[in-house]
C-alpha cells in the first residue's frame, strides 16, 4: 500500500522537481515500488530533469480522461525497473484534472507501489490544489531566501487547513559559506520561522546543474553533496532515522574538491 | 560600500538575521492580517479598556506577534505611568 507524498514549495524555482526526481530515484535504487506523477499540467518538467522525455506516449489528462489506461501511460526508469514517472499533459491547463481526478488516479496506484511521489506547480491555486488532493503527507520545499521562505509559510497555512497533517521541510541550495558569515538563513533560523519538522537539508551543488543537463539524477553520482544529501532525505521519508548531513563551510570546499575529480572522470 | 567593507575585510552586516527579522513581521502580516495601521488601532482600542483600570496611555504600548513552536503568541508590554495623578485612577 503506497503511500502518497507531494513535493509542493509555493514558490518557482526553488528545485520541486529536481527534489521529486532525486526523492523518487533514491528510494527506488533501496529497493522501493515507486511512481512519480508530474502533476504541473501544461509545464511538464519531471520527464526531461529523469531523461525520459523520449518516451512519452500517454500523460496525466489521457488516463483521467480514458484514453489510456494507467499501465499505458507510466513509463519505466532507464536505470531504474522499479521507478516509473506519469507524466503531465503538455498541451492542456491545470483545469483538465480536478482534484477528484488526482484522489482517484493515486488511489488506483496505491496497491502496486510503495511510494508515489506528486511533483506539484508552483502557486496556490488550482494546480497545487490537485496536487495534494490525492497526497497522505506533504513536503515543502524551500530555499534559504525571504521570498521562498515566505511562499513556503503560506503553504504550510494552506496544507493545515486542508487537513494533510503537519507537513515537512526540506531546505534546498544551502551555501554553507554564506550561512557562516551570516549572510544566509539558515537551517536553525529557517526551522524557528516556519515552526515544522525537517526532513532534509540540501547544499547548494553545481552537480544539480550537469545532472539536469545529462537527465539524471543526482543520486546516482557518488561525488555530488546535493546527490547524498537526497539520498539521506529519501531514507529519512522512508522512516530511517538517519541524522542530519552537517552542511559546514569546510565540507563545502571538500565537496567541491572532490566534485572536480568527479566531474573529470565522467 | 559593501564591496569596501568586504576587500577590506570590515564587519560586515549581518544580512542574514536581517533577512529573519523581515520574514518574522510579515509572516504575522500574511497570517493575522495585521497591518500596522491595525496594530496601531490595536493598540488604541487596547488602551482604551486598560485605562478604565490603570494608567496606561496608548503609545507606550509595545505590542508583538512572536513564533512559537505549537502557537504564535501576542506579547504586549504595557508599561504603567508612574505619576502622583495615580490616585484619579483609583
Amino acid at each position: 500500500m503506497a503511500r502518497v507524498v507531494t513535493i509542493t514549495s509555493g514558490k518557482g524555482g526553488v528545485g520541486k522537481t529536481t527534489t521529486t526526481a532525486n526523492l523518487g530515484t533514491a528510494l527506488a535504487m533501496q529497493g522501493a515500488k515507486v511512481a512519480v506523477i508530474d502533476a504541473d499540467i501544461g509545464l511538464r518538467n519531471l520527464d526531461v530533469v529523469m531523461g525520459l522525455e523520449n518516451r512519452i506516449v500517454y500523460d496525466i489528462v489521457d488516463v483521467v480522461e480514458g484514453r489510456a489506461r494507467l499501465r499505458q501511460a507510466l513509463i519505466k526508469d532507464k536505470r531504474l525497473p522499479e521507478l516509473c514517472l506519469l507524466p503531465a499533459a503538455q498541451t492542456r491547463d491545470k483545469d483538465s484534472v480536478t482534484p477528484d481526478d488526482m484522489v482517484a488516479l493515486t488511489d488506483q496506484m496505491r496497491a502496486d507501489f510503495d511510494f508515489v511521489l506528486v511533483d506539484s506547480p508552483a502557486g496556490i491555486e488550482g494546480g497545487f490544489r490537485n496536487a495534494i488532493a490525492g497526497a497522505d503527507e506533504v513536503v515543502i520545499v524551500t530555499t534559504p531566501e525571504v521570498s521562498a521562505v515566505r511562499d513556503a509559510d503560506r503553504i504550510v497555512g494552506l496544507v493545515e487547513a486542508a487537513q494533510k497533517g503537519p507537513p515537512r521541510l526540506i531546505l534546498n541550495r544551502i551555501k554553507p559559506k554564506l550561512v557562516g558569515r551570516g549572510d544566509m538563513l539558515s537551517v536553525e533560523d529557517v526551522l524557528e520561522i516556519l515552526a515544522i519538522d525537517l526532513l532534509g537539508t540540501v547544499p547548494d551543488d553545481e552537480a544539480i546543474v550537469t545532472s539536469t543537463n545529462r537527465g539524471e539524477a543526482a543520486v546516482f553520482d557518488t561525488q555530488s553533496q546535493a546527490g547524498r544529501a537526497f539520498l539521506n532525505t529519501a531514507r529519512r521519508l522512508a522512516g530511517e532515522d538517519i541524522p542530519l548531513m552537517a552542511i559546514t563551510e569546510q565540507q563545502g570546499v571538500f565537496g567541491r574538491f572532490l566534485g572536480i575529480f568527479g566531474r573529470k572522470r565522467a | 560600500m559593501g564591496f569596501f567593507r568586504n576587500l577590506f575585510g570590515g564587519r560586515r552586516d549581518n544580512s542574514a538575521e536581517l533577512a529573519k527579522q523581515r520574514l518574522l513581521t510579515v509572516l504575522v502580516d500574511d497570517r493575522y492580517k495585521l497591518t500596522p495601521d491595525t496594530m496601531a488601532q490595536l493598540k488604541a482600542e487596547l488602551a482604551e479598556v486598560l485605562a478604565r483600570y490603570l494608567p496606561v496611555e496608548a503609545t507606550d504600548i509595545d505590542v508583538s506577534i512572536m513564533r512559537g513552536e505549537a502557537n504564535d503568541h501576542l506579547k504586549a508590554d504595557i508599561p504603567l505611568r508612574r505619576s502622583n495623578s495615580s490616585e484619579e485612577h483609583g
